[in-house]
């Protein structure tokens, strides 16, 4: 496995073996091709992103030519220092901001294409995951996770059996009937993916979930979210945790200055 | 569908308890302007009745000088009925005035003074009908002329004048108060909504990132805006019912001897003029608070 860094690396979708060896990368931008794989093909691609910018009113760029294939069931960490363009990035996946330039693709579709009704079934796609938890107070672990249900008007006989199963795929059916205040910091997150799970979607996203807690429990955090990688979701997660991405050897996509400056297997280079 | 709405509807429940101080001061409001809404209501429809009846009763009525020999009498009638203008004319003598008279001092529950004066003191009339009420022609100059044998010419028109004026005036003025009050309600109406919707900033983002769709995130506040309406609209009819009879008796006194006979439909059309305003304004201030702090 190589650790040495390639500066143009755009995309490489290992795992689909279809990722060129060649070091200089694809002129393939006819169409909705980079690397010969279809870019809105849902049937094998999470996200993919195409020449993507984004400049914001104020003319910061926080994006430049950004070109990235997450394939389904890919496991990817997203690193790089702060202002690099990461959360810039997940407000883009997640249609809360639209590019400047480019196109982005979640499950297949364009998400500047989407009819405003379309948004929320796209969201429903993408279960999403932040360092704040974001949890309501005032309800219980099994009104948290089953608020993203009752919000997207699920019907009510199924809630209860969704719920049960994503609570003891992340270990907290003992603590279902607590409310946030009276979990640690690991449970207050466990909660939080399982919510995001609960809409069985194709893929997790995860802003820095480990950023507020422990050594030891961001460590259970992210046994969970491979476990949830194995069982078929693909994931993309920032972070910092330099100690985490190093030891994972997991598919690694580094921004700095809105640009991907790598992507490759392996390897935490830099402190950021 | 079912279970959007179970979902909106306890949501907007909760939402008005969570900040129940300013929702009640909302729902105050509202049934002030409901209350001044349904005076206006009540109060143009009485006008409305009493000038029915007022003008489909005698257009001018002439009073006879007590003691005019009958063939002057005879001879007038014949005059004035020979008028273009005139459908009917109908002489009333003193006996059937006075009976007419006690009989309106016994519908209104009035004592009867007439019998303690010991001779009648109501006149004989001439009642003339027009063919059309607003036509008078040269009747009334008429009947003046008679000297010696009319007291008096009472042209109902000026009554109806006065009442169409009143009528309008009341409903200018009420029309007036009643859009700045409901400015006002519906400025605390936006203004709860928008303290729902902060409060719920955090719900919000939340049900934004798991997908919830834009119904589920604006119609909880609807239904909250509108909950305040239909909590105004009940109050107020039911303060209405409490209070409509001693309001039709002070209407009674207030308007005296033109009984006032209201609509059949006047109580269901209250409670749908009512209902409907206060949903109506309730929604439309949510509507609003929800357009202007919800966008995106």
């Amino acid at each position: 496995m190589t650790t040495t860094s390639t500066p143009d690396a755009r995309v490489a979708p290992r795992r689909t073996g279809i990722a060129s060896a060649t070091p200089s990368l694809p002129p393939a931008r006819d169409e909705a091709l980079v690397d010969g794989m279809d870019l809105a093909d849902p049937r094998h691609v999470s996200l993919a992103l195409q020449d993507v910018g984004k400049t914001y009113p104020n003319g910061r760029k926080a994006l430049v030519d950004v070109d990235l294939v997450v394939p389904d069931g890919d496991f990817v960490f997203l690193v790089g220092p702060s202002g690099a363009g990461k959360s810039t990035l997940i407000k883009l996946l997640i249609r809360d901001e639209l590019p400047t330039s480019g196109t982005v693709f979640v499950a297949g579709r364009d998400v500047a294409r989407l009819k405003r009704r379309e948004i929320p079934r796209l969201r429903r796609q993408i279960g999403i995951v932040f360092q704040d938890f974001k949890l309501l107070p005032g309800k219980t672990v099994r009104e948290n996770v089953a608020f993203a249900l009752e919000v997207t008007g699920a019907p009510g006989r199924l809630m209860r059996p969704a719920v049960d199963r994503v609570l003891a795929l992340v270990g907290l059916t003992a603590q279902a009937e607590q409310v946030p205040t009276q979990l640690s910091g690991g449970e207050q997150q466990r909660t939080a993916i399982a919510r995001a799970l609960v809409h069985d979607p194709r893929m997790i996203i995860a802003d820095e979930p480990t950023g507020n807690l422990d050594p030891l429990i961001s460590w259970e955090i992210l046994q969970l979210l491979l476990r949830i990688n194995e069982l078929g979701t693909t994931v993309l997660m920032a972070t910092h945790n330099a100690e985490v991405v190093t030891a994972l050897r997991k598919r690694v996509v580094a921004l700095e200055d809105g640009r991907v400056v790598r992507d490759e297997v392996g390897g935490y280079h830099r402190e950021y | 569908m079912g279970r959007f709405l179970l979902f909106s509807l306890k949501r907007a429940w909760q939402g008005f308890w969570r900040n129940a101080v300013m929702s009640i001061a909302a729902t105050v409001t509202m049934i002030l302007m409901l209350v001044l809404l349904s005076g206006l209501v009540i109060g143009l429809s009485g006008l409305a009745a009493g000038l029915q009846f007022v003008e489909q009763k005698v257009e001018v009525q002439a009073f006879v000088a007590d003691g005019t020999p009958p063939d002057r009498i005879d001879a007038l009638r014949a005059a004035v009925a020979a008028k273009p203008e005139v459908a009917e004319v109908t002489y009333v003598n003193k006996d059937q005035a006075l009976a007419e008279w006690q009989a309106t001092l016994r519908a209104q529950g009035k004592q009867d003074f007439t019998t303690a004066t010991g001779r009648n003191p109501i006149p004989a009339s001439l009642r003339i009908k027009l063919k059309d009420p607003h036509v008078y022609g040269d009747v009334v100059d008429t009947l003046k002329a008679a000297t010696g044998v009319i007291t008096d010419v009472l042209e109902t028109q000026r009554v109806v004048d006065a009442l169409l004026s009143v009528t309008g005036f009341l409903r200018t003025a009420g029309l007036v108060i009643l859009a700045l009050v409901g400015a006002t309600v519906l400025f605390i109406v936006v203004n709860t909504i928008r303290l729902a919707v902060m409060a719920r900033a955090e719900e919000i983002e939340i049900m934004r990132l798991v997908g919830a769709s834009d119904a589920f995130i604006r119609w909880p506040f609807i239904f909250e805006g509108m909950l305040v309406g239909f909590l105004g609209a009940i109050a107020t009819l039911g303060f209405l019912a409490l209070a409509a009879g001693p309001i039709s008796q002070g209407v009674a006194t207030l308007v005296g001897q033109v009984p006032i006979e209201f609509d059949r439909d006047l109580g269901p059309r209250l409670v749908a003029i009512v209902g409907g305003t206060g949903l109506l304004l309730g929604g439309l201030g949510s509507f609003i608070s929800v357009r202007t702090y919800l966008i995106r």
